[in-house]
C-alpha cells in the first residue's frame, strides 16, 4: 500500500516543477487580489498582487518578476480586487491595473497612478436632507435634530447617511460641537466595492477592449466604459455580491454570474435590470468559477457542485477539507480546462467536472490561486499561502492528466480486516466445561435461584417485623415514619420523624394517636393532629413528652390517622 | 480624460469612515471559516463605528452560535434587528436562536414577523414548518409545502418525511421522500430514509434497490450499509455483508447493531461454539412455562406450537401436545392464505408429530435430546423476551451460554446486552414467514440503529442450535 501510495506522491510530483517557494514573502491576500499581466509589452508577465498588509494598514500594490520583487506601491484602503485589462487600442497594448479598494478604483498605466474612478453617491433620505437644512441655518437645536433623525431612522425606505447614525449615538454634550462641525458639508452616503471583474467590451479577442464590472455593498452592479469610465449599464441584486464570473462581451451578450452574502447564486444577463436565475445553495459559496458552459461552485458545506448556466444542479462531489479559495486551469493550446480547489488540509485538488484528477500537496493552507501565464511561461501555478508565502509550479510539459477519477472506488476501510480477538485456552476451556455439565451447571443455577429468592423474602419478612422503618402501607398516603426515644428516664422524650414520600402531592388531615399501658406511661397528649401539610423530602420532627412509671420495656403503638384510611406503625419503646 | 490626483483631498471637516467598508474582509473571512481573524476584525470594525455596522454584529452573532452560545447571540441578533428593522434576515437569525434555545412559540412569531418582510422565502417557510412540527402542530405543518412550492431543497423534503413519520402517516412520508429523491437523485440520505422505509413496509427489493444507489453515492453512509448488510444477510451472503460491516465498523466502531449483526455473520457462517437449548437441560418445568410465555407473545408462528407439542409429548402430555398441535395447525392455515413458503424441515415434522399423536403410542418420539435442535430453533427466540424476570429464567441462561459463545468471536458483544431483554418489554418481532432463520431478524430489526436496542436483535442466537459435537472441536481448535 505505501509503496502504492509512493508511487502515486511520485507521479504528482512529477507534474509540477517547484519554480519558487518564499515562507516569508509577507503576502495577505485573496484569489480576487492577483493576476498576472504583461505590465510593460515586453511579452514578458508579471504577477501583480494587491496586499492587504496587516489588515489594516501597510497596504501595498507589489509587482513579481522571476522569482523577486519588482516595485511596490503604497496603497490607502484595503484592496478588495484587482484586475489587468486594456483600457484603449492605444500602441503599445500594455493592459492597466485596476484595483478596487472602497468607494474607489484606482486605475494605474505602467505602473503609475492613472486614474480615480469614485462610486456614484447613493441617494440621500429627502427629509433627512431637510433635518440637516434647517441645522444649517440654525433653525433647530441638536436636541430636536435627535428627534427628527430617530423618527426618520425607524420608518424611512431610504437609510440615514454615516453623519445622521453617528449623530444618534453622541452623548448630548457632543452633539453641538457635531453638528458644528459637519453641518456646513452636504450630506453624502457612499458605499464600497465588493468585487470586481471585466467584461470585453465589443469583441471576444484575447487583447480586446474590456469593460470594467464592479459590485457594490448597495447591491448594484455597474458596467462601466473603459475609456470615459462611464456607467454603461446598472443592474441590482437581492443581496451584496461576494464574487462574480463574466464572459461574454457587452455589446453583444453577456452573463455575470454573482455569489452573494445571503448564500445564493445570481445570474444577470445583457437587458435585464434583474437577475435571470437564481441558484439557491445551502450553504455559502466560497469559491466561484465558470468551466466552459458550467459554473462551479465550491460550498463552506465542504461540497463542489456544477450548475448550467441557467442554475440547474448537474453534481455534487465532497470535499475532504473546507474550501478556502478556487480557481481555474486553463490550458488553451493542450485544450484542458480543470478547476483548481484549495482545501483547509493544505491541499489544492484539480477537479474536472466531478472528478478528482490530480491533488497537490502544499506546506500550509492555501489562500490564494492564480494560474496562468507568468514570464514566459504558460502553465505556472501562482498560490500564496496563509502564512504569507507565495509559492510557484510549473507545469511539466510531459504531464499528462488521466481523465479518470481517482476519487477511490471501495472505501478503504472494506479491506482492514476487523479486529476480533482471539479465544483464550481459558475461554476455550469453559466453553467445554458449559457443554459437558451443561445440565448439572443448570441446576445448581436453579438452586441458587431459589436460595437467592428464599433469602430475599427472608430479609425482607425480617425487616416488615422489626419496624425498622414503617413505611405507610397505602399509595395515597405515601409516609415515611420513624421513631426515637431519647433520655435516660422516668421522663424521656419521644421524636416522631414523618415524612412524606409523595414528589409534589401535600398530605393532609393527619392524626397521632398513641396506644399504650395507661398504668406504666403517662403522656401529655396521647393524640393531636398533625396541621401542617407535608411536603416531599422535607422531614417534619414532633417531640412528645413521656413517662414510665415501670421500668419494664413495653410496647407503644403510634397510629397515624387519615380521614379516610389509617397506617399503623409499631414501635417499640 | 479627467486626471485626478489619487489622494483624498481632505476636507476641513473628517470624512466620517464608511459603516460597511469591510463588510466584504469579515464575509470572506467567515466562509472560509477563520472565525479567530474574523472575531479580530469584527471588533476592530465595531470600534472604529462605535458598534453601529450591522453587519460585523450580525457575523459575530453568526460565530457566537456556532460556539454555542446561543443566548449571547440572539440579544446580537436582536440588536442587529434595532439597527435595521426592515431587514427580513435579521429576523429570521433571532428567530433561529430562539429555535435554538427550545423558545419554539416565541420562534413562530418572529419568523411570522419576518414572513411579513419577505413573502417569497422558502427558508421562513421551511424553518416555521420544523418549529411547528417540534411543537407537535401537525396541522400547520403544511408550511413545509408552502416552502417545497416555492423552491425545493432537499432539507425541506427530509423534515416533511420525517413529520409524516411521526405522524405516523408512513405512505405519505414515502410519497414525499419519493419526490424527494426525484429531485435531487444523488442524496445518500434521502435514497437511505427511503430504503429503511420500503424495509418497514417489507418490500425488500425496493428497499434494497434505494440502499444500493444510497451506497454508491456515499459509500460510507453507516446506516444504508446497516440495513443492506442485514439484507444481504438474509440472502445468506455473508461475505458480502461482512465487507460492508467492514466499512461502517471503521466508521462507527461503538455500534451495537452492527457488531450484532457482525456476530450473526460469523453465525450464519457456522462458526459458533454451542447453542444450548433449554430442553436439552432436562428442566421441563422451565421449558414448558418457557413455551407458554412463547405462545404468548408471538401469535402467529405454528413452530413455536410445534415445538412446545413435542415437548409435552416427549414428557407424555399427549392431551397438552394434541392442543398445542391444533393451535399449530390453525395458525399454519392462516399463514397459508397469505401464501408464505414453509419450511421443508418443519413440514417434516409436523407430518412426523401428526403420526405419533394419531397412531398412538405405538410410535415412540424418541432421540429427544438430539432432535430438538432442530426443534427448538425458534422456541428459544421468544421466550426470553418477556418482561417478567421469574419464568423464562431458565432459557436466560441459555441465552447466556449462547452469548457467550458468540462474544467469543467479538468481544464486543457483552453479556448486559444479551441479558437486557428482561427490562424490554417488547417481544422481538420474529418473521411472519416460515423462515424463522437466526438472520432475518436482525433484517427486519437492525435498520433502526437510533433505536440503539441490540436486545430485539439478539434472540435468534439462541435458536438453531445445529451443532456437531465433531465440528465444534474443529472450531475451537
Amino acid at each position: 500500500m505505501s509503496s502504492v501510495s509512493q508511487m502515486k506522491e511520485n507521479s504528482e510530483t512529477s507534474k509540477w516543477l517547484d519554480a519558487h517557494y518564499d515562507p516569508v514573502a509577507n503576502l495577505y491576500t485573496f484569489s480576487s487580489c492577483i493576476a498576472l499581466a504583461d505590465l510593460h509589452g515586453d511579452g514578458e508577465n508579471k504577477l501583480v498582487v494587491g496586499d492587504l498588509g496587516t489588515g489594516s494598514c501597510n497596504m501595498k500594490l507589489k509587482v513579481y518578476r522571476g522569482t523577486g520583487l519588482m516595485s511596490e506601491n503604497t496603497l490607502l484602503d484595503l484592496p478588495t480586487g484587482l484586475v489587468s485589462f486594456l483600457m484603449d487600442q492605444h500602441e503599445p497594448r500594455t493592459p492597466a491595473i485596476a484595483v478596487a479598494s472602497g468607494p474607489f478604483i484606482y486605475v494605474y498605466k505602467n505602473l503609475r497612478p492613472y486614474f480615480k474612478f469614485t462610486l456614484p453617491p447613493l441617494e440621500v433620505n429627502a427629509l433627512e436632507q431637510d433635518v440637516w437644512n434647517q441645522a444649517r441655518e440654525d433653525m433647530i437645536d441638536p436636541l430636536s435634530l435627535k428627534e427628527m433623525l430617530e423618527g426618520i431612522r425607524d420608518k424611512a425606505d431610504v437609510p440615514l447617511s454615516v453623519r445622521s447614525l453617528r449623530f444618534l449615538m453622541l452623548d448630548p454634550q457632543d452633539t453641538e460641537a457635531f453638528v458644528n462641525l459637519h453641518k456646513a458639508q452636504p450630506i453624502r452616503r457612499q458605499t464600497v466595492i465588493t468585487c470586481i471583474g471585466t467584461l470585453k467590451k465589443n469583441m471576444a479577442d484575447e487583447d480586446a477592449v474590456s469593460c470594467l464590472v464592479i459590485g457594490t455593498e448597495s447591491k448594484d452592479v455597474y458596467i462601466l466604459d473603459p475609456e470615459a469610465f462611464t456607467i454603461l449599464s446598472k443592474m441590482s441584486l437581492p443581496s451584496p455580491p461576494t464574487q462574480m464570473d463574466v464572459t461574454g462581451q457587452f455589446d453583444v451578450e453577456f452573463r455575470i454570474t454573482v455569489a452573494c452574502r445571503n448564500g445564493n447564486i445570481y445570474i444577470l444577463r445583457r437587458d435585464s435590470p434583474k437577475p435571470k436565475y437564481c441558484i439557491e445553495l445551502s450553504s455559502h459559496p466560497v469559491g466561484l468559477v465558470r468551466m466552459g458552459k458550467s459554473v462551479v461552485v465550491g460550498c463552506a458545506q465542504e461540497t463542489l457542485q456544477g450548475f448550467t448556466q441557467k442554475g440547474k444542479k448537474l453534481w455534487t462531489a465532497c470535499l475532504p477539507a473546507p474550501v478556502t479559495t478556487m480557481g481555474v486551469m486553463d490550458l488553451p493550446t493542450r485544450g484542458f480546462q480543470a478547476v483548481l480547489v484549495g482545501l483547509a488540509n493544505c491541499e489544492v485538488h484539480l477537479y474536472r467536472d466531478k472528478n478528482l484528477i490530480s491533488t497537490i500537496k502544499t506546506p500550509d493552507v492555501v489562500t490564494s490561486i492564480c494560474f496562468g501565464r507568468y514570464g514566459r511561461e504558460d502553465g505556472t501555478l501562482i498560490m500564496t499561502t496563509k502564512g504569507g508565502g507565495l509559492i510557484v509550479k510549473i507545469l511539466k510539459r510531459t504531464a499528462v492528466f488521466d481523465d479518470r477519477d481517482s476519487a477511490p472506488g471501495p472505501p478503504l476501510a472494506q479491506s482492514i480486516r476487523l479486529n476480533i480477538p482471539k479465544k483464550t485456552k481459558l475461554y476455550v476451556d469453559q466453553t467445554m466445561r458449559e457443554r459437558e455439565n451443561a445440565v448439572a451447571m443448570h441446576r445448581a443455577f436453579q438452586m441458587d435461584l431459589s436460595r437467592l429468592r428464599l433469602a430475599a423474602a427472608r430479609a425482607y419478612v425480617k425487616a416488615l417485623e422489626s419496624s425498622l422503618t414503617p413505611m405507610s402501607s397505602s399509595l395515597s398516603e405515601p409516609l415515611k415514619m420513624n421513631a426515637v426515644v431519647q433520655g435516660l428516664g422516668p421522663s424521656f422524650k419521644l421524636t416522631l420523624n414523618i415524612q412524606n414520600t409523595a414528589a409534589c402531592r401535600p398530605v393532609m388531615n393527619l392524626a397521632i394517636s398513641f396506644l399504650y399501658d395507661e398504668s406504666l406511661y403517662s403522656m401529655k397528649t396521647a393524640f393531636f393532629k398533625v396541621t401542617f401539610l407535608l411536603i416531599h423530602h422535607i422531614s417534619h420532627f414532633l417531640f412528645i413528652r413521656l413517662f414510665v412509671r415501670d421500668n419494664a420495656a413495653h410496647i407503644i403503638t403510634y397510629i397515624i390517622i387519615t380521614v379516610s384510611h389509617n397506617n399503623m406503625c409499631r414501635c417499640v419503646a | 480624460m479627467p486626471l485626478e490626483c489619487l489622494l483624498c483631498l481632505s476636507s476641513s471637516a473628517p470624512e466620517l469612515p464608511i459603516l460597511e467598508r469591510r463588510n466584504w474582509l469579515i464575509h470572506l473571512h467567515y466562509i472560509r471559516k477563520d472565525y479567530e481573524t474574523c472575531k479580530a476584525m469584527i471588533k476592530e470594525q465595531l470600534q472604529e463605528t462605535q458598534g453601529m455596522c450591522e453587519y460585523a454584529i450580525y457575523v459575530q452573532a453568526l460565530i457566537l452560535r456556532l460556539e454555542g452560545q446561543i443566548q449571547p447571540s440572539l440579544e446580537l441578533f436582536q440588536s442587529c434587528a434595532i439597527l435595521n428593522p426592515t431587514s427580513p434576515d435579521n429576523l429570521k437569525q433571532v428567530a433561529r436562536s430562539l429555535f435554538l434555545l427550545g423558545k419554539h412559540k416565541a420562534a413562530i412569531e418572529v419568523y411570522h414577523e419576518a414572513g411579513k418582510l419577505n413573502e417569497k422565502d422558502w427558508e421562513i417557510n421551511h424553518n416555521l414548518g420544523v418549529c411547528y412540527s417540534f411543537i407537535k402542530d401537525f396541522h400547520n405543518v403544511k408550511q413545509l409545502n408552502a416552502a417545497l412550492q416555492l423552491k425545493k431543497h432537499d432539507r425541506t423534503f427530509m423534515t416533511l418525511g420525517k413529520v409524516h413519520l411521526l405522524a405516523g402517516d408512513t405512505d405519505k412520508a414515502i410519497e414525499v421522500y419519493k419526490s424527494a429523491v426525484e429531485f435531487s437523485p444523488e442524496n445518500a440520505e434521502l435514497l437511505t430514509t427511503l430504503g429503511l422505509l420500503y424495509l418497514q413496509l417489507e418490500k425488500y427489493q425496493k428497499a434494497f434497490e434505494h440502499l444500493g444507489n444510497a451506497l454508491t453515492y456515499d459509500p460510507n453512509n453507516y446506516k444504508a450499509i446497516l440495513a443492506a448488510g442485514s439484507m444481504m444477510q438474509t440472502h445468506g451472503d455473508f461475505d458480502v455483508a461482512m465487507n460492508k460491516y467492514r466499512v461502517a465498523a471503521c466508521m462507527v466502531p461503538e455500534s451495537p447493531p452492527l457488531w450484532n449483526n457482525i456476530g450473526m455473520c460469523f453465525f450464519g457462517k457456522k462458526k459458533y461454539v454451542a447453542v444450548i437449548a433449554l430442553t436439552n437441560l432436562e428442566d421441563v418445568d422451565n421449558a414448558r412455562r418457557s413455551y407458554e410465555q412463547a405462545v404468548a407473545l408471538d401469535q402467529s408462528n405454528p413452530l413455536v406450537n410445534l415445538n412446545f407439542a413435542i415437548l409435552l409429548y416427549n414428557h407424555g402430555d399427549k392431551k397438552g401436545a394434541l392442543q398445542q398441535y391444533q393451535e399449530m395447525e390453525r395458525k399454519v392455515n392462516i399463514l397459508k392464505d397469505s401464501n408464505t413458503e414453509f419450511d421443508p424441515e418443519l413440514m417434516d415434522m409436523a407430518q412426523k408429530m401428526a403420526a405419533a399423536l394419531q397412531v398412538g403410542e405405538s410410535l415412540e418420539w424418541t432421540k429427544p435430546v438430539k432432535d430438538p435442535k432442530s426443534k427448538q430453533r425458534s422456541a428459544g427466540a421468544p421466550s426470553k423476551a418477556p418482561g417478567s424476570s421469574q419464568q423464562p429464567l431458565g432459557t436466560n441462561q441459555a441465552l447466556e451460554q449462547a452469548m457467550s459463545s458468540a462474544a467469543g468471536y467479538n468481544k464486543s458483544i457483552t453479556l448486559p446486552t444479551g441479558v437486557s431483554p428482561h427490562s424490554q418489554p417488547t417481544p422481538p418481532s420474529l418473521p411472519l414467514e416460515e423462515e424463522p432463520d437466526v438472520e432475518t431478524t436482525p433484517t427486519s430489526r437492525a435498520p433502526q440503529p437510533e433505536e440503539s436496542d441490540p436486545s430485539t436483535t439478539l434472540p435468534p442466537l439462541a435458536a438453531k442450535p445445529k451443532v456437531k459435537k465433531n465440528k465444534l472441536k474443529q472450531e475451537l481448535n
